[in-house]
């Protein structure tokens, strides 16, 4: 390559390893932090980038991003408190796991999860990014639509034990989902007239009241320190169990690649299509939800894998798939560039050049999140008497500052009310948060082709992919129901036996 | 119990540190006395949060103190707006990026607890985004009126980036002047809604210029009008919708516009002091750079000027929020 000399020359400045480096530190400390998001940290970061090198730049915001998603799951495996909506879904596995005693196993798993599943992304990135906005941009409304109606279906594979009760939960969660603005009319649905439900109900607060208010409701009505088995802190992952989980790790990578590259789903959503999809395929099935290490990986896999991909769809297209790249494509501007395929003409060096800044933001992910599990992990071993006080000013502070309105405090306790008696039910939480999270996508995505279609319903079988995601939406159906009637049928002979 | 009680009271106190660690207080005399907020109606990393941030980083030396961007977002700007509409002990110090948002919003909830004029002092109009009236490469559609008399017998569609964005009252507009067949499909936003464009399932959209440039630059979206009184010098060849001379186009003058206000309290010497800051931040190389960026130009009115351009553009929003059913 003729340009390798210029890209060398934009890439190996200081300024470039230090603006990584600092990014990730960043974005690991503010992801850890419930309430402070990545996107607030990389929009608060955007005007210091200003007065640098627009790789460095670029860099030092891609480095929070990343940081950022895997900093979300340090306090939802230890307090159970999600730093980001994206790693919502890693607590379900990681969160048992701590209290069992391995939090370092669990935070270790994120890590290593991580940072293979951000490693496939950006390759991804690099080598496929023109063949992935070509798909991407051949995703339109019922193609999107039918990709949801597969996930879904996914919902079955997580209703753990009650069939009927996953069901509700997950109705409950499309029912919240509702609140807001109708996206059509800008009409007022179940907002009671209250303004601070126009925008729909704020997820962190939801998130926070869901998962971290019922342990500390818990702990203060049981008055008793849960038991721990071993010194919190515990052991790492083991090679075995990296292994185990590599199947897993891949898959929810290749998912999180495939839905960061089409922008407008996002990490969460990949994070829960991952792990059903790991927990549908293990032999461990049972033990998801109750502590398995698999089930921390494919998670952390699924949300990572996002990180490069949706750069895919900014970089090749000049469109940002989420709010994060949104604010990238201001920096970009900014320093007098426009991401798009004119920039792939014009600044060939530049982006290779960033390329290679990105691969590096994985390995300094690894050692980073490294130095972090160190300290991070002994917060599994404060009393939990003088730990939970502290979470709950946490949530406090975190429901509250991401829009800094008081409203979203008493949301949030009204979120941990819920959440408690979902406990004491057990209603399981993953289907409504996926209920919560797919209901608009799904509602929205089914009007935008009507729309489209002018009310013809043949739009809804246009095209291969819509072909495709039927055939494996009514497959993953059938699949389900032929399981639930073999375990009845299983059960019912396994009664005869008793009784005969 | 006890511990419960001991325990609400410590997260209780804790976090009303942390919430009032970022307040700031100040008092006026000679102005400005103290850190200078810019709310920011919107969530992080929308445009009027990115223009904000680098208007402030650049007032922060032309005032030569703080100047600290705060997101108040909520119900299209209406939460922000509304928050600096009630004024407050800060208020002598708080500016805020209006944006056609502020017009909008009022324009489909007339309801709103604030008056949008009457309630704020208009600084100045900082810089103004045309809209561009595009079509996917593939279309058969090579101008206006050619498009236009398609959609007097066949219902096109058009994109935008939300109900009450100035993208879907830009085409509710064109819609009711030409009397065009259009259904309006609505995205969360305009990086969800490009795709649709690009791949050719919707017909039409009327962008924001930064959106869209790279992609009329590339040949993978053509533009057929743009949206402001005047060409725009980033693509002197495409007509403004104005100059098309038919079908009540005449009337369809529209920007983005994004311009700062402050509560009706808002001190003479404030007033002062900004309009003179502004008018050198408008000059900065940095400030020209970005518009240029942005496909955008430097805002034209200030004080009285903008006040009457806010009512016009009331006005007219007001007009088109009830013919297209949206006003609530």
């Amino acid at each position: 390559m003729e340009n390798l000399n210029e890209v060398l020359q934009l890439f190996l400045s200081i300024d470039n390893f230090i603006a990584i480096a600092l990014g990730v530190v960043i974005g690991v400390t503010v992801g850890s932090i419930p309430g402070l998001t990545a996107t607030m940290a990389v929009a608060l970061a955007l005007p210091f980038t200003f007065s640098m090198q627009p790789v460095a730049a670029i860099l030092l915001l891609v480095g929070i991003y990343k940081g950022g998603m895997y900093g979300g799951s340090i306090t939802a495996i230890l307090i159970r408190t999600p730093g980001s909506p994206a790693s919502a879904c890693t607590l379900l596995d990681g969160y048992p796991m701590a209290q069992q005693g391995h939090a370092k196993k669990a935070l270790k798993t994120a890590l290593f999860s991580s940072v293979i599943a951000d490693f496939i992304s950006n390759i991804a990135l690099i080598f496929f990014a023109a063949y992935l906005a070509k798909i991407a941009l051949n995703f339109g409304a019922p193609e999107f639509f039918w990709l949801i109606c597969f996930s879904l279906t996914i919902i079955i594979s997580l209703a753990s034990g009650s069939m009927v009760k996953g069901l509700l939960a997950a109705l409950m969660g499309i029912l919240l989902s509702l609140v807001g603005l109708d996206s059509v009319f800008g009409s007022q649905r179940l907002t009671f007239g209250n303004y601070n439900l126009m925008d729909s109900i704020s997820f962190i607060p939801l998130l926070i009241g869901l998962f971290a208010i019922p342990e500390i409701i818990e702990f203060y009505r049981k008055k008793v320190v849960p038991h721990i088995k071993a010194k919190a802190s515990g052991a790492g992952m083991t090679l075995a169990e990296l292994k185990r989980c590599m199947k897993s790790i891949v898959r929810g990578s290749l998912i999180g690649v495939i839905i960061g590259a089409i922008p407008g789903t996002g990490a969460t959503a990949a994070a829960f299509i991952s792990y059903s999809d790991a927990r549908r395929r293990s032999p461990n099935r049972d033990n998801f939800g109750k502590g398995e290490v698999e089930g921390v990986a494919a998670a952390e896999a699924g949300n990572n894998g996002v990180a490069g991909a949706t750069l895919i769809p900014l970089l090749s297209l000049g469109i940002p798939g989420d709010v994060i790249t949104a604010i990238i494509l201001g920096a970009f501007m900014v320093h007098g560039l426009t991401p798009g395929p004119i920039m792939f003409q014009e600044n060939l060096s530049l982006i290779y050049a960033l390329f290679l800044g990105i691969m590096l933001s994985s390995l300094i992910l690894l050692v980073v999140g490294n130095a972090a599990i160190k300290y991070f992990s002994l917060i599994a071993d404060i009393p939990k008497s003088i730990l939970f006080p502290i979470v709950l000013m946490f949530c406090i502070y975190g429901a509250y500052a991401v829009n800094n309105a008081t409203f979203d405090i008493w949301l949030m306790l009204a979120f941990g009310v819920v959440g408690y008696l979902f406990n004491r039910t057990g209603i399981p939480a993953a289907p409504f948060l996926i209920g919560f999270i797919l209901g608009p996508m799904f509602e929205d995505n089914l009007r935008r082709s009507l729309l489209i279609g002018n009310g013809d319903l043949s739009i809804f079988v246009r095209g291969p992919i819509t072909w495709f995601f039927i055939a494996i939406t009514f497959g993953s159906i059938a699949f389900a129901l032929y399981r639930f009637f073999q375990a009845r049928k299983q059960a019912s002979n396994a009664r005869q036996l008793n009784n005969g | 119990m006890k511990k419960l009680i001991s325990a609400t009271c410590i997260a209780a106190c804790g976090s009303a540190l942390l919430i009032s660690a970022s307040l700031s207080t100040a008092h006026a005399a000679d102005w400005p006395t103290g850190d200078v907020r810019l709310v920011v109606p919107y969530a992080p990393g929308g445009t009027t949060d990115v223009l904000s941030r680098r208007v402030a980083d650049l007032l922060k030396d032309a005032l030569d103190t703080n100047v600290i961007v705060e997101n108040r977002p909520g119900a299209g700007s209406t939460v922000g707006t509304g928050r600096l509409a009630r004024g407050g002990r800060d208020a002598d110090h708080t500016l805020l990026m209006a944006s056609p948002g502020h017009t909008i919003g009022a324009a489909i909830y007339p309801d709103l607890a604030y008056d949008p004029v009457e309630d704020f002092v208009f600084i100045q109009n900082v810089i103004d985004i045309p809209n561009v009236m595009v079509v996917p490469a593939s279309s058969p559609y090579n101008s206006v009126v050619e498009f236009i008399e398609a959609a007097q017998d066949q219902n096109m569609a058009f994109s935008h980036s939300g109900v009450g964005s100035s993208i879907h009252m830009s085409g509710e507009l064109f819609k009711t002047l030409t009397g065009s067949n259009m259904t309006a499909v609505p995205f969360a936003g305009s990086g969800a809604a490009l795709p649709a464009l690009l791949g050719g399932d919707v017909d039409v959209s009327f962008e924001n210029m930064p959106t869209v440039y790279s992609h009329i630059k590339s040949g993978d979206l053509r533009a057929l009008a743009v949206t402001s009184a005047e060409r725009s010098p980033y693509l002197p060849d495409v007509p403004t919708l104005s100059e098309i001379g038919e079908y009540n186009l005449d009337q369809f003058v529209t920007t983005a516009w994004f311009g700062l206000i402050a509560h009706n309290s808002f001190p003479e010497e404030g007033y002062e002091a900004m309009q003179q800051a502004l008018d050198e931040v408008m000059e900065r190389e940095e400030f020209l750079d970005f518009a240029k960026q942005l496909g955008a130009q430097p805002g034209q009115v200030e004080g009285e000027e903008f006040k009457q351009f806010v009512i016009d553009d009331l006005a007219r929003w007001q007009e088109v929020a009830e013919q297209a059913g949206i006003s609530q």
